[in-house]
């Protein structure tokens, strides 16, 4: 069988997930619904004049982001959206669990082991954030 | 994303693989892969080749190479080993299905006509980017868990472990003064409890770690051994569960193993006909290192498989 340079493990192009405008949460009757899109390595958000179907602050997916990336020891050049899943960046359980532990320091939060699991992504895991310190506000 | 694959009439992929017996009900199989020994394109294309669309779009959504053939090789090596054992003379890995069970826990969705007596494989797959494993055992639950023997641990090993562990498990590291140590014994619990979860199959939060203690019964009752103190034959590895009765427990047997000098590996499985205060003879263990397709080489009893603790 011939020899197949390494180079050819490639697998096409790189894959960029396209960012989809209409991932965020939209209240059925918000009256005011806004895009920020940040320059590169920030995130469109969506602010609605309804509190109760919100998105994360902003901030708070920043700061989420900061962690993983930090935790998954993530180059610069690796793009995170909100919708971006910890698996895909290489995360597994232990990386996950960690994840969620640099939040509950950051945040001064406890995560319930039944809703750690559900935490996959970066907005999820905002999401999860704002409600827990708002409950303790 | 539609990949060439020129070289392909020069294989068949169900020729290709070693057809091989299921495992006697004592009995388990690990097949393992490692990427780094994988460098062939046409190959990794083969791979590709038996996925369905979905599972190949699941691979080429990972973020960077390493971790998009990792994912790759995780989901060649899990439908080429299941294909070995021809179930009901199925041998084609591209023709196997898979679902998720209630909670999560993926198993293999068998074709029938009539579906009251499903096959009795089970296996459990993990995977690091630098190593993927597949265990398989027939009538007996199975979860397997790999890590990095080197692995860094972001956090203070015992906040860590506070947080998630059990409190026995927290004395046990605590006890040990060397970090390096610590920071392997961690790894090593860490795996065992995972396994110990994953053959549950009932998710992270169907068995908080917190919930259960993973200890090593040893020649010693009491005290706090170090696993380096243990010799395999002389100890095992058991659980004990807040919320499970004793009973129900003792179930599940654990091994522990040190796989291409490189891995720590946990593997639990069900035990049957457990009696109660009788031990059980440690079930045996069969070890492959493959690249599907290509060659496999049975590398139990070589020093590519430590035995820590719990097999022959």
């Amino acid at each position: 069988m011939a020899a197949v340079s390494a180079t050819c493990i490639r697998f096409g192009t790189s894959v960029e997930l396209p960012v989809r405008a209409n991932n965020q949460i939209i209240g059925k009757s918000s009256s005011l619904v806004s895009f920020g899109w940040g320059k590169t390595g920030g995130f469109p958000c969506i602010r609605t004049s309804r509190l109760q179907i919100c998105a994360a602050k902003p901030e708070t997916v920043e700061k989420v982001s900061d962690i993983v990336r930090k935790q998954l020891a993530l180059s610069p050049e690796t793009q995170l959206t909100p919708q971006t899943k910890f698996t895909e960046l290489g995360a597994d359980s232990l990386d996950t669990v960690e994840i969620v532990m640099g939040l509950e320091e950051e945040f001064d939060i406890s995560v319930e082991e039944e809703n750690s699991e559900n935490i996959t992504t970066i907005q999820e895991a905002a999401d999860l954030i704002d409600k827990l310190v708002d409950k303790k506000a | 994303m539609k990949l060439h694959c020129f070289e392909r009439t020069f294989f068949h992929s169900s020729s290709s693989l070693t057809p091989i017996q299921l495992p006697s009900p004592m009995e388990t199989h690990l097949w393992y892969v490692k990427p780094s020994e994988v460098k062939s394109g046409s190959l990794l294309n083969q791979y590709l080749d038996i996925l369905p669309p979905c599972e190949r779009e699941n691979v080429l959504q990972m973020r960077g190479e390493e971790l998009r053939k990792s994912a790759l090789l995780a989901r060649a090596l899990v439908r080429t080993t299941i294909a070995r054992y021809q179930i009901n003379s199925h041998s084609n890995p591209r023709s196997l299905k898979f679902r998720k069970n209630l909670h999560g826990k993926p198993e293999v969705q068998w074709q029938f006509r009539d579906d009251q007596h499903p096959p009795p494989l089970h296996f459990n797959i993990s995977h690091t980017t630098s190593l993927v494993a597949c265990g398989v055992t027939t009538n007996a639950q199975i979860g397997i868990d790999v890590e990095e023997k080197h692995r860094s641990i972001k956090h203070n090993i015992l906040s860590f472990a506070r947080r998630y562990f059990s409190k026995h498990e927290v004395q046990f590291l605590a006890a040990i003064s060397d970090p390096q140590v610590q920071r392997m014994e961690f790894i090593k619990l860490w795996t065992l409890k995972e396994a110990y979860v994953k053959a549950l199959g009932k998710g992270f939060s169907g068995a908080p770690f917190k919930t259960f203690t993973i200890r090593f019964k040893g020649v010693m009752e009491g005290g706090f051994i170090t696993l380096e103190d243990l010799s395999p034959k002389a100890s095992e590895i058991v659980v004990d569960s807040f919320d499970d009765p004793a009973d129900l427990t003792s179930n599940w047997q654990f091994s522990l193993l040190e796989l291409a000098n490189s891995h720590y590996a946990a593997i639990c499985t069900e035990k049957h006909g457990a009696g109660s205060g009788k031990r059980n003879a440690p079930g045996k263990l069969t070890v492959w290192k493959t690249v599907p397709f290509l060659e496999d080489e049975c590398v139990s009893g070589t020093a590519a498989v430590k035995i820590i603790c719990g097999v022959q």
